[in-house]
């Protein structure tokens, strides 16, 4: 291909810096936020910079029990992670390997429950786990987030399965493999980016999740990190402060598992729709 | 003994995969789906659309409809256009992509939904948000607005926030779809001499058509069912303006202990989605003929 002119190169590279800085943006803001004074959070007109530095917002929320909401979210998460790829990766390589009755209408029905609002499970849940007394608890959290996060997990894995060479199975099985070592000899470990971006996202959706958490943990020492937040922000009044602080230790996580993983996650996740 | 557990398993080994799926799909999919279905039905007169017709005629739920279908179809259209052109953007080669990616792509979608909220609903404080100070220094509005306190700025404002929550999705799909065009179609257009547009014409808009048709739907599926951002930025106000249909039910669930009437709303908005699946496939098929 022909070299690029120069003053394309030039466009292109402003382009990328500009809106990243714009994109940026809110997340930046909240970070110079909460470290200012509520002097200067409640200055006029608006201090870009603040003059002094302070950390009282996070001492403040560590005060405030925020490791144990913070755990919460972690067991929580975790739990729903490790649950989705356990029941997922059975049908899922299942239905990428072989040809059975109603395979069809088993993708089918799992395509359908993904379109069901979040909002038509959460009454039915909530009073299923009254009854059964689950409220305020890890597995009743794990149990109400799995219905979102597995037909996903299903979708991601299998299309992994998919894109692994059939012959590797044939030739396992000559030397005397049965199915079930295919599966978890031969098969399991090739699929295991795939497994991992599954359970990222498992991780990521019951970590930033709200409205099951914020109807069923009403025990504050079963809250999870966006319920806690969520008690910040007021119709009237809003404690900013320990808002900002909270957000940003709970943006950690997230930004940590991506910084790290994102190309496996953006493979796994778009391996499903774009087919090479 | 052992040789008949052996045979059963390879003659039904694909029904050993899938079972226990099957009957968790039932138990936790199915059932709650049921169960959400006989709550709408049950009422106090024995009319059993008792619950959907009281929901209908209900003076706001026209107000909710109009706002879940401008916050739908407004969020849509910008995380699309958005992540279109980003994803193209990040398409080209330069030095310290990684980074520009990670920025534009992941930051906005690895933010938890609670805090991008938290983040906006500051910036758009009527008293110390950044976005007055901007615009008004920029000269282009001359008084501070309370941007979540009038409907119409309000609904700007959410759907404008969840622009930046959702585009990234769409972007990473189309930078996957981008990557598969096969660079030897551009080389041969720009020898025909076409120019950059009819080069976007022609030939990246027709082969990442079918990703740009999944991504609409699930974005579109997305944004029905978003639910924490509206809540946290205005809670569904002023006066129900930025309520759509799942904080609506969420409301009437939750705060006024309504179930049987939040459960007729829920399935209100799962028909809706229905509907827009079906036309999607409808209008999906169509193209393929």
């Amino acid at each position: 291909m022909k070299k690029k002119s120069l003053a394309f190169k030039i466009f292109i590279y402003s382009a990328n810096i500009i809106i990243s800085l714009i994109i940026a943006f809110p997340f930046l803001w909240l970070i110079i936020t909460s470290l200012k004074t509520y002097d200067q959070i409640y200055s006029f007109p608006i201090l870009y910079w603040p003059t002094e530095i302070t950390f009282e917002h996070y001492m403040h929320i560590f005060r405030l029990d925020f490791p144990r909401y913070f755990l919460n979210s972690i067991v929580i998460g975790l739990g729903t992670a490790l649950l989705s790829i356990l029941i997922a990766v059975f049908p899922a390589y299942a239905s990428a390997r072989f040809k059975f009755k109603g395979k069809n209408s088993m993708l089918i029905s799992i395509l359908l429950s993904q379109m069901f609002p979040q909002i038509v499970f959460v009454v039915p849940f909530f009073i299923v786990l009254r009854q059964l007394s689950l409220l305020n608890t890890y597995p009743g959290m794990m149990i109400s987030y799995l219905p979102f996060t597995t037909s996903i997990a299903v979708w991601m894995i299998r299309s992994f399965f998919i894109n692994l060479p059939q012959s590797l199975g044939e030739s396992a099985m000559l030397d005397g493999c049965n199915r079930l070592q295919v599966f978890y000899k031969i098969y399991l470990p090739l699929a295991i980016p795939g497994i991992a971006a599954v359970g990222i996202y498992a991780f990521l959706f019951s970590w930033s999740e709200l409205m099951f958490a914020m109807s069923y943990l009403s025990d504050k020492s079963m809250q999870t990190v966006p319920v806690f937040l969520s008690l910040f922000v007021g119709q009237y009044q809003t404690r900013w402060g320990p808002l900002f602080a909270g957000s940003i230790v709970a943006s950690l996580p997230p930004m940590i598992v991506f910084a790290f993983l994102q190309n496996y996650f953006i493979k796994g996740l778009t391996s499903g729709a774009v087919k090479n | 003994m052992d040789k008949d557990k052996r045979s059963i398993f390879s003659k039904y080994y694909s029904y050993w995969f899938v079972l226990p799926y099957i009957i968790f799909l039932m138990i936790l999919v199915l059932f709650p789906i049921f169960t959400n279905l006989t709550l709408s039905l049950q009422t106090e007169n024995g009319f059993i659309l008792g619950n959907y017709l009281d929901a209908v005629t209900d003076s706001t739920f026209s107000k909710v409809t109009f706002n879940s279908m401008l916050w739908t179809f407004s969020s849509v259209a910008i995380q699309i256009t958005i992540g279109l052109t980003l994803a193209l953007l990040l398409n080209q080669p330069v030095k310290g992509r990684p980074i520009f990616r990670t920025i534009m792509l992941v930051l906005p979608w690895a933010t938890p939904d609670i805090v991008a909220g938290v983040s906006w609903q500051w910036m758009y404080n009527d008293m110390y948000g950044v976005l007055n100070d901007i615009l008004v220094k920029a000269g282009i509005i001359s008084d501070y607005l309370p941007w979540l306190g009038f409907p119409n700025l309000a609904r700007a404002a959410v759907i404008i926030a969840n622009g930046w929550k959702g585009f990234p999705l769409a972007a990473m799909f189309f930078l996957a779809a981008l990557q598969t065009v096969p660079v030897t179609l551009y080389e041969a257009a720009e020898i025909d001499g076409a120019s950059v547009w009819q080069r976007f014409l022609y030939i990246t808009l027709p082969s990442i058509k079918p990703v740009i048709i999944t991504t609409v739907l699930m974005t579109t599926i997305w944004s029905i069912n978003y639910f924490p951002l509206i809540y946290t930025m205005t809670g569904g106000g002023p006066v129900n303006s930025t309520d759509t249909f799942v904080t609506y039910a969420y409301k009437e669930a939750f705060k006024f202990l309504n179930f049987n009437s939040a459960a007729a709303i829920s399935n209100i908005s799962f028909i809706l989605i229905l509907i827009i699946s079906i036309g999607y496939s409808v209008f999906l098929f169509k193209g393929e003929d």
